[in-house]
């Protein structure tokens, strides 16, 4: 059998004892990324093969030499008779948004088209500690900015593995891909606004936004640096969990990581959901949505399997002992993108002045006349739409005359966003909650080219996930179902800050009594026809 | 012609000499560095990077807040300041804004016509440095050394009345830096850099009329002159009519002259907002107290109390307090040598400064410390040695020969003790010349100095001038 059919859990345990050899589950997954990936994502394609359409397309790099010496630093560890960490062996896809020396880190823009760092992310240093090998770097949208990984400007961009017609989500889309595809069991992702669940979801994988701070940020190319953090992308709830274990943990090069103790997540899974308080909001049963003609806030109703699936996984709680809290109001949820678009933007515009082509990356190539046009030419051609976007945007909201009229305003909607959560937790309030549980996304994975190029559409397929970057709070995404069309359906729970332990136990306890569930026995799309079987 | 005051607002860049820079742990010192050889990937704003406070930058910048009689801030925030240019790596300058660590304060400048001012601090700000471009034969060079050095950045209100009163404010600022010991304030070396806001108006008004501002005047001379020079220039315009524009000015050292750079009738829109990547600055109440307490005794409060307490001419007490290392000296020495705070302070103002002259070196650095001082002083005052072999030893202890007592004792530089001695010695002159004495007796009473010359020459300048005068008169008018 082959080791892509294995957890990450059960690949370090297995290496760990001896019993598998980490340069075997390394040319497993280099073998199953060769069978299902296709092309990388580069910035002049090839002519287009019709073949390549139904390839997942997960990667911008693969880092073979990388991770083959790595996994002969596990097996020489091991043969020291030394414990080569949690990650023994386990492959792991980067999103290409972290820096890591040895490989190219391209934030899926033209602008770092061949920018190599001289330095690693710490997120990173420490998956390559634990014994993690670090397998190749995967597509996003460009700098981040999207939902849907269509606007990297490294094509082909990722499809779903579950319908490669569909997109991944985004923009963390290339590792969930990955994950889906079992080209590695783990993947580091970024979430922003929704940029590790929404993706997770629409591939049927877990993935976990953990508290802000509670990973470093140090290395993560920055979008939107007051809401961004690394987390993991898996299959199962357990190895999200291992993965978490890992990253998680104050960075001193990171001032904003956080220094508050990290406990045993994986010990905390089995601790089981009786007696937990599971909460469930009429305000995320719908989105709230504005008219493209009026600009009129309507409210729209979300794909029904949604709301049904949140039901179903909460009727198993309850089943297994948790009480379930109808009603918790959540009022300023559907402020999240407007604010989002404030906050976030004039961060980024502020985090993208620095690529200018004076010291790295892309330089306009023909004769500058002068410095500003220098830096014209080198951020007309080397950004893309949402970036150029981003930039216009942030720089409105926060020029002198109308800083305080949105941005000053997006943040207090924002300290509003996180008192809606802090009264659903309060232990002494009226809902007393130990988790809410919503639907991750709107919908399940739409086509591709359906929603690219409409950017306010396509930010509101966060609208699910943003508040808990406003709040800074943990919450993750896990599968619960396929809709009619056969897509993955994920559901959300967001948790204290600091609490991953609870919601990994919430999302666990779900996953482990439908282990023998129907849907769960489907193969997305991509692995199907292969010789490779569940 | 009506009769015009001038208006002069300073704003100083400081670099504080902490070990590090302000966010990285690359040396804050680059001075003779080659280009772009102090850098990481922090200050050098590689993708992904982030900024850790150096808490020592912290320090040092409340502690001249405390110095300036700011209030200092338990909660300062840092902000970010965009704009483009090729020495800012990041695109944006971390820096404080609405919420710095320092708010009000002032500082009473001593003019030299012995008349006091209060210059008020407009702010104070912890910052980064930015780094350093040039043209080289066509081309724009980029150095990033100097990208994160600590800045304090100090703007007064428009206090200052002449070149000369900005002149003294800047010697004052740049003695008070070193005296707390937070900067090297050597302007050359760009540890303290100078902009002048300079406008005038018509004298008894009090209207701020429109200012232009002068940059890269980053001598103490560059700023006396630059500002008479734009204050004449404002004058003779408005003499003639016409309106002052608000511009900046470039002054050129060399030819003593000032260039327009660029017009700033529109401000520019830096687009402030907190910095997410570094949390807010927090001072406990008893970190504030710390500071406050570790703020030593100021140049002003130090140089009342030598004149009080020591009974020092005001301008001995102004040269003994112009550097703190020095001060500290005087005060070692004077209770070493029991109090004598004359006598010490006569020693020093004539002798050890012109050692310090001569060898380029500041008290704190000299090899002959207080005690070697004091030990000297003692020597002569009890007898030992005469004032001139006194003198010639200070040089010789600061120039590694060892003890002052020790080397009168080896070379025998001792005054000859024994009065039996110096009187025969005395009575062989005399012997020797018998028509100075007739003269002497016959009232040329002014041939005594001739007499102590010939005892100094007999015995190598050992013999006590005191006695041996007194000696001379004994057996002369036997």
């Amino acid at each position: 059998m082959s080791s892509i059919q294995l957890s990450a859990y059960q690949i370090a345990q297995k290496v760990r004892a001896g019993l598998l050899s980490p340069l075997e589950v390394l040319e497993d997954h280099l073998k199953q990324i060769a069978a299902v990936d296709g092309v990388p994502g580069s910035l002049e394609p090839k002519t287009s093969d019709p073949a390549e359409e139904s390839k997942v397309h997960a990667f911008i790099e693969v880092s073979a030499d990388l991770a083959r010496r790595q996994a002969e630093q596990v097996r020489a560890r091991l043969e020291r008779g030394e414990d080569p960490g949690l990650l023994a062996g386990v492959p792991v896809s980067i999103k290409d948004i972290f820096c890591v020396q040895g490989t190219t880190t391209t934030a899926a823009s033209r602008i770092l088209y061949n920018f190599r760092p001289p330095y690693t992310a710490t997120t990173v240093e420490r998956l390559a500690q634990a014994g993690a090998l670090i397998i190749g770097k995967t597509n996003l949208d460009e700098f981040t900015y999207g939902s849907s990984s269509e606007s990297s400007a490294f094509q082909p961009h990722p499809n779903n593995p579950w319908n490669t017609e569909r997109v991944t989500g985004g923009s963390s889309g290339g590792s969930a891909a990955s994950v889906a595809a079992r080209e590695v069991p783990l993947s580091l992702g970024t979430d922003t606004g929704g940029s590790i669940r929404q993706p997770a979801a629409f591939c049927g994988v877990v993935g976990l936004k953990p508290t802000y701070g509670r990973t470093s940020r140090y290395g993560l190319i920055a979008f939107g640096s007051s809401l961004d953090c690394p987390g993991p992308l898996a299959r199962d709830v357990r190895d999200a969990a291992l993965m978490l274990q890992v990253l998680a943990g104050a960075d001193p090069k990171d001032s904003t990581s956080a220094v508050a103790p990290v406990p045993d997540y994986l010990a905390a899974l089995e601790e089981g959901v009786r007696g937990m308080r599971i909460g469930i909001s009429p305000d995320y049963d719908h989105i709230t949505y504005p008219d493209t003609l009026t600009g009129e806030m309507s409210i729209q109703a979300i794909q029904p399997e949604m709301n049904t699936s949140v039901r179903a996984v909460a009727e198993v709680l309850a089943q297994l002992g948790a009480e379930i809290v109808e009603n918790v109001p959540m009022p300023n949820a559907r402020h999240g993108i407007p604010a989002y678009f404030v906050i976030s933007r004039v961060e980024a515009a502020s985090n993208l002045h620095r690529f200018d082509g004076v010291k790295y990356g892309y330089r306009a190539r023909k004769p500058a006349l002068d410095l500003s046009e220098l830096y014209r030419a080198t951020r007309a051609e080397g950004f893309g739409l949402q970036p150029k976007l981003r930039i216009l945007m942030g720089m409105y909201v926060s020029a002198a005359q109308h800083s305080a009229q949105y941005y000053q305003k997006a943040l207090r909607v924002r300290s509003m966003i996180r008192s809606d959560f802090e009264r659903a937790f309060d232990p002494n309030g009226a809902y007393r909650l130990d988790a809410l549980l919503t639907p991750t996304t709107p919908t399940t994975a739409f086509r591709r080219g359906e929603v690219m190029g409409d950017s306010v559409l396509m930010q509101y397929s966060d609208q699910m996930t943003v508040a808990g970057n406003h709040a800074g709070i943990p919450a993750v995404s896990i599968p619960a179902g396929l809709d009619p069309q056969g897509l993955p359906i994920g559901v959300q729970f967001f948790g204290m800050d600091f609490r991953e332990d609870i919601i990994l136990r919430a999302a666990y306890a779900y996953e482990q009594a439908t282990r023998d569930a129907e849907w769960r026995a489907v193969q997305p799309q991509a692995l199907r026809g292969s010789e490779v079987k569940a | 012609m009506k009769t015009y005051e001038i208006v002069i607002g300073l704003e100083t860049h400081i670099q504080l000499n902490t070990a590090s820079k302000i966010f990285c742990s690359c040396k804050a010192d680059s001075w003779g560095a080659p280009p772009n050889t102090n850098i990481c990937p922090v200050c050098s704003g590689l993708p992904g990077v982030l900024p850790v406070l150096n808490a020592e930058a912290v320090r040092k910048g409340a502690l001249l807040a405390a110095a300036m009689h700011a209030e200092i801030n338990p909660i300062s925030y840092f902000d970010r300041k965009n704009y483009f240019y090729p020495d800012l790596p990041k695109g944006y300058q971390i820096t404080q804004f609405d919420e710095p660590i320092g708010k009000g304060g002032y500082m009473d400048l001593r003019m030299p016509d012995g008349s006091e001012r209060r210059v008020r601090i407009h702010k104070l700000h912890l910052e980064e440095d930015a780094g350093k471009t040039k043209i080289d034969r066509g081309e724009r060079l980029v150095d990033f050394n100097r990208c994160g050095v600590p800045l304090v950045e100090m703007v007064t209100e428009p206090d200052l009345r002449s070149g000369e009163e900005a002149a003294q404010y800047l010697t004052q600022l740049r003695q008070l830096l070193r005296w707390i010991g937070v900067s090297e304030a050597d302007m050359e070396r760009g540890h303290l850099r100078c902009d002048a806001n300079v406008s005038i108006r018509e004298a008894g008004s009090s209207m701020l009329n429109t200012k232009t501002e002068i940059k890269n005047v980053n001598s103490i001379d560059a700023v006396r002159q630059a500002i008479s020079e734009e204050a004449k220039r404002q004058i003779d315009a408005v003499e003639a009519g016409q309106r002052i524009e608000s511009y900046t000015l470039d002054w050129d050292a060399d030819t003593g002259t000032l260039r327009k750079m660029r017009s700033k009738e529109t401000e520019a829109d830096y687009r402030y907002f907190r910095e997410p990547d570094l949390l807010p600055v927090v001072l406990t109440a008893a970190e504030i107290a710390a500071v406050q307490n570790s703020l030593p005794e100021l140049p002003l409060a130090r140089r009342a109390r030598f004149i009080q307490d020591y009974q020092l001419s005001a301008y001995d007490a102004e040269i003994l307090t112009s550097e703190r290392g020095l001060s500290d000296y005087y005060e070692e020495s004077v209770q070493l040598c029991g109090g004598a705070a004359k006598l010490v302070s006569n020693w020093m103002m004539n002798d050890l400064i012109r050692l310090m002259n001569d060898t380029g070196k500041s008290a704190a650095e000299l090899r002959l410390r207080p005690a070697d001082l004091a030990e000297i002083i003692q020597l002569v005052e009890g007898g030992k040695i005469n004032p001139a072999t006194g003198k010639s030893l200070l040089a010789r202890v600061e120039a590694g020969a060892g003890k002052a007592s020790q080397i009168v004792a080896d070379e025998g530089l001792g005054l000859i003790a024994d009065e039996d001695t110096l009187r025969q010695q005395i009575a062989a002159i005399l012997e020797e010349s018998p028509s100075e004495m007739q003269n002497f007796r016959a009232g040329k009473e002014s041939l005594l100095g001739w007499f102590v010359g010939q005892v100094m020459r007999r015995t190598g300048g050992k013999a006590d001038p005191k006695r041996t005068r007194e000696l001379l008169l004994e057996l002369l008018r036997q």
